[in-house]
């Protein structure tokens, strides 16, 4: 039984303009242990989904619809209350900037302490005793000294690092990374990143890692959802992603990446930009700019449908599979010689 | 921190000096003959002679200064009044807990109602107690402090009789005949002054409370607490009040320090005896000392809230603490 | 191919002040402490650095945003280091800014049209009905519609936003662009088009860009050129295809190494060198070599005592590094790096008796 289960979760937020459609059915299983990756763009609905999942959407500003079931417990539209021992003890949640997301006021060591003593009736000592304990797994160096700095005292990498620990602190069984690394610098990117991948393993946690980032993706994950205008267009095993995407705004995401290693004479540009979730286009989310659109994909959602031999792998798209492999061929060929994949 | 202290210090020093000077100056810019005033309409101009050379008034404008300033530093001689050679001094001792008491006592107040209305109303926006809350402080922004005071007045001490009408007691017991004295009544004195003023500042404080709280409310690291677990009371007292009560305080200090220098309208309508009443009085009458006393006070109370402000702003927030 | 830009030695230092009254210097933040670089015309050149090695500063000095403490600006043979107001006015016509946020760098109160217009206006270059033409022409090439021009910011997206930026920089027919970070704040989809967009204009319109980035996929794809800068100066340059295929400073092979690469196969493989510690601040740099507390190749005694000057790489005419143990291959792994940086150390002096 998976840890975490999300069936046709919906979330839509009351506004002066009218109901922006954040998460529009989005349905996938995380097992213990595993780590999903989850991409997108801005407006694809990825932090929301999970903002969901963690009841952290006020129902006063959001109407919610579908099931989240963690541990086979359904979590969804429960209250802090009802939320209690899951919420910050057994899921922990870290967000993208470690600067505002700590509170300035308080020394960090006062924050640590807050994480144990909010779910465990045991006396302060206790609590800075673990605080350090996990500020030195996250190595942080001089942890016992540091416990007693504030927010602004640290650098960008190491915030995070204490934001990390803030949210191991109770041993969750799931962490779930909002773009992580994306405030940070390069280098520091790849220590946080290392050091979530270690503590996966020393922990046994399930991860989901969301960012726009594909490099991330392809080196953490297992799994790999890939989310659009509120739904989810394609899930897969990473590797399967990656060698045979089945739609073509995976495509354009993969072909439009710059790379490191390959000299690319003109990158893929998918035009236009992400959708209007206030009033999303008709059909296919990605219609607008799709360069294989056709009348069906501008009426008709098309619905998430396995691979042809891969029920694992499943894709939104109305091209039908000898088109989608022929113009993924000629691109990876493209992509591999250096050319332009468009 | 000690430097930001010293600092603070060297420049509210620096601005007092400035601004008893600019005071100081004012008067001579303005045309009159104070030592025609001191004399009083039937005199001669011998008598105004003398009268000039007993005040001083024929030495320069800075020897003028410098004994004004000796004078207070040195013997807390303020001068005395042109009208009826009372000294300024004696004023501001009967008149300062006066305006003191309306003050603070009106802060309270009005602190009192705005700090939960303010708190409820961004905790539940628009729902209909914030709706309510909301058309509260447009009247009291809206109303002006004379008519809410004589209406209070009207209604609450004439028509209901439940407080007097006029007057101020002090806060200590007195035996002397014809003045009154004890909590009772001194409270009993300043309950509608403090209602008036609360009115039109409790309205400015609920907005400001609820703008900062639900600002603060939205901050990423308030998400950051409910992702760890916490309840709500405790995200609201450990994470958003602090924060946002920070600006309050700011605004809080200024407005002490301005409201010190004379509540003129509440004390006008209540027949209080303080600052504001007598400096109007003085102005009518061009009696300088008093006024010259009245303003350096003032200037005074502006000065030392705004300082005490910004020590307890680098004390609350610690990147300024440990800068 | 003529020298558009030489910068020699470029320095820029803010003081750090203390004092009650009077504020006086104890030390200084050296952001930019000796850079040196050419740029031909119509070539790009990249820089890449991670945050507090300067090459904002740098951007803005050589832009006289700011004033250079030291060093010389030559552009288009003209030195124009320290030339007052008058004078950069007319150099200002050939050399534009693309900035990073597309939110702030347009005046949300002005109409784009009037935005795009505003360089064209204080150069006092053609009649109104001039500059309403060229400012659709403007539109036009940048990929928006020509009759969006008296829409306001606000009605545009990122990626339209930056496109509207590079207009205003090209409103003029600049030489020299310099852009600031011109993708950092978009999404990937647009990054694209943008990306594209700069290339093509170079092409069409011959120009010149320095081009700064944290993201080294991105630095690679528009540069000819390509300068790596650590605490205020420049590690390494060369052609971009040598530095990215075999770099030779340890701290270029970091940030290679840690950019994750979108290939699960290919990431799996490597090993990847992840430095410790942060970026230092740049009011006290390191001594000697700038990089030695973070590099995995760090030999005591001579890393932290000699300071590494610009070397050419052999063979290659125009591939420079600062470094005393230079990466003899690439790929490597942090675990060959280490082992490099052991061998070349010293054997221990002889104790000496009293």
């Amino acid at each position: 039984m998976a840890l975490l289960e999300v069936q046709d979760l919906h979330t839509r937020f009351r506004t002066e303009d009218g109901m922006v459609k954040a998460v529009s059915g989005v349905s996938f299983e995380l097992d213990r242990g595993e780590t999903l990756g989850v991409v997108g763009e801005s407006g694809s609905g990825k932090s929301v989904t999970f903002l969901t999942v963690m009841g952290l959407v006020d129902p006063r500003q959001a109407e919610m619809a579908g099931s989240v079931r963690f541990d086979d417990k359904e979590i969804l539209g429960l209250t802090t209350h009802g939320l209690k021992g899951i919420r910050g003890k057994r899921i922990g949640m870290i967000f993208q900037d470690p600067m505002t997301s700590l509170n300035p006021v308080k020394r960090i060591g006062w924050q640590l302490e807050e994480a144990v003593l909010i779910h465990n009736d045991v006396p302060r000592k206790e609590a800075r005793r673990r605080a350090l304990e996990v500020l030195e797994e996250v190595e942080i160096p001089k942890a016992d000294t540091r416990m007693d700095d504030y927010a602004h005292q640290f650098s960008g990498g190491m915030r995070q690092r204490v934001m990390i620990a803030m949210a191991l602190i109770n041993q969750p069984e799931l962490l779930i990374a909002d773009e992580p690394t994306t405030a940070l610098d390069v280098t520091t990117q790849a220590q946080i990143l290392r050091l979530i991948g270690k503590l996966q393993k020393d922990h046994g946690m399930a991860v989901v890692m969301i960012t726009h980032d594909l490099g991330v993706v392809a080196e953490l994950a297992n799994d790999v959802i890939v989310m659009y205008g509120g739904r989810i267009v394609e899930d897969a095993k990473v590797d399967d992603l990656f060698e045979k995407p089945e739609m073509p705004y995976t495509w354009g995401l993969l072909g439009s990446l710059p790379r490191v290693d390959v000299d690319v004479e003109r990158l893929e540009q998918i035009p236009g930009q992400p959708p209007s979730l206030l009033r999303p286009p008709p059909g296919c989310a990605f219609n607008p700019r799709c360069a294989y659109v056709f009348d069906r994909c501008r009426t008709e959602l098309p619905e998430l449908r396995a691979a042809e031999g891969k029920d694992d792998h499943h894709f939104r798209c109305h091209l039908d599979g000898a088109d989608r492999a022929r113009i993924w061929t000629q691109k990876a060929a493209a992509i591999a010689r250096g050319e332009s994949a468009a | 921190m000690t430097q930001f202290l010293i600092r603070r210090t060297f420049w509210a020093l620096f601005l007092f000096i400035a601004a008893s000077m600019v005071t100081y100056i004012l008067f001579f810019i303005i045309p009159s003959d104070p030592a025609a005033l001191s004399a009083g309409k039937a005199s001669t101009p011998a008598i105004v002679n003398h009268i000039r050379m007993e005040l001083g008034l024929n030495l320069p404008i800075y020897q003028q200064y410098w004994d004004f300033v000796w004078n207070i530093v040195r013997h807390g001689n303020f001068g005395r009044s042109f009208v009826n050679g009372t000294p300024v001094r004696t004023f501001l001792e009967h008149e300062i807990p006066v305006t003191a008491s309306i003050v603070f006592g009106g802060v309270i107040v009005y602190l009192a109602i705005a700090i939960p209305t303010g708190i409820i109303s961004a905790l539940r926006p628009r729902s209909i107690m914030d709706r309510l809350g909301m058309v509260f402080v447009l009247i009291g922004i809206s109303a002006p402090s004379v008519w809410v005071g004589i209406m209070l007045l009207y209604l609450v001490g004439f028509r209901l009789g439940w407080t007097p009408i006029n007057g101020y007691c002090s806060l200590q017991s007195s035996h002397q005949l014809g003045t009154c004295g004890g909590f009772w009544p001194w409270m009993s004195h300043l309950i509608l002054p403090w209602i008036t003023l609360a009115v039109g500042s409790a309205a400015l404080y609920t907005r400001l409370i609820r703008a900062n709280v639900m600002e603060t409310m939205s901050e990423d690291y308030v998400r950051t607490a409910r992702a760890k677990g916490a309840s709500p009371q405790r995200v609201l007292v450990q994470h958003v009040l602090r924060n946002s009560m920070l600006q309050v305080v700011t605004i809080l200090g200024m407005d002490l320090g301005l409201l010190l220098g004379g509540v003129v309208f509440i004390e006008i309508v209540f027949s209080l005896p303080g600052l504001g009443q007598q400096i109007l009085l003085a102005y009518g009458r061009f009696d300088l000392p008093v006024i010259v006393g009245i303003t350096m006070f003032a200037c005074l109370a502006v000065i030392v809230f705004n300082f005490l402000v910004d020590v307890l702003y680098a004390w609350l927030d610690p990147r300024i603490r440990l800068s | 191919m003529s020298e558009l830009l030489v910068v020699e030695d470029l320095q820029k230092y803010f003081p750090v002040t203390r004092g009650l009254v009077f504020q006086k210097a104890i030390a200084q933040v050296k952001a930019v402490d000796g850079v040196s670089f050419t740029v031909e015309a119509g070539q790009t050149l990249g820089v890449v650095g991670e945050s507090g090695c300067g090459k904002s500063t740098m951007a803005r000095c050589i832009a006289r945003l700011l004033e250079p403490t030291g060093g010389k600006i030559i552009f288009d043979g003209r030195d124009i280091t320290h030339l007052g107001n008058q004078d950069m006015r007319m150099i200002r016509r050939e050399m534009m800014m693309v900035f990073q946020d597309p939110y702030a760098s347009l005046n949300a109160r002005k109409r784009v049209g009037a935005i795009i217009a505003e360089p064209l206006e204080v150069h006092d270059i053609g009649s109104a009905a001039d500059r309403k033409r060229r400012v659709q022409e403007l539109l036009e090439i940048v990929g928006l519609n020509p009759e969006h021009y008296n829409r306001f910011p606000h009605e545009f997206s990122g990626g339209q936003r930056q496109r509207i930026g590079i207009a205003r920089a090209l409103s003029i027919n600049p030489k020299l662009i310099i852009c600031d970070e011109p993708v950092s704040a978009l999404d990937v989809s647009v990054q694209a088009q943008i990306l594209n967009l700069l290339k093509d204009l170079q092409r069409d319109f011959d120009l010149t860009y320095v081009f700064i980035a944290h993201d080294l996929n991105v630095v690679r794809h528009v540069s000819d050129r390509v300068m790596v800068m650590y605490l205020g100066r420049p590690v390494e340059t060369g052609s971009s295809k040598e530095l990215y295929a075999a770099p030779k400073h340890p701290y270029s092979g970091a940030l290679l190494s840690a950019v994750p690469i979108a290939d699960p196969k290919l990431g799996r493989a490597r090993e990847q060198i992840v430095l410790e510690g942060d970026v230092p601040s740049p009011i006290n740099p390191p001594a000697a070599c700038r990089f030695h507390p973070r590099c995995p190749r760090f030999v005591d005694g001579k890393c932290n005592v000699d300071e590494p000057v610009m070397t050419r790489a052999p063979g290659a005419s125009d591939h420079e590094y600062a470094c005393h143990f230079p990466l003899e291959h690439w790929p490597m792994g942090e675990g060959e790096l280490r082992r490099a940086g052991a061998v070349a150390q010293e054997p221990a002096p002889a104790a000496s008796f009293d």
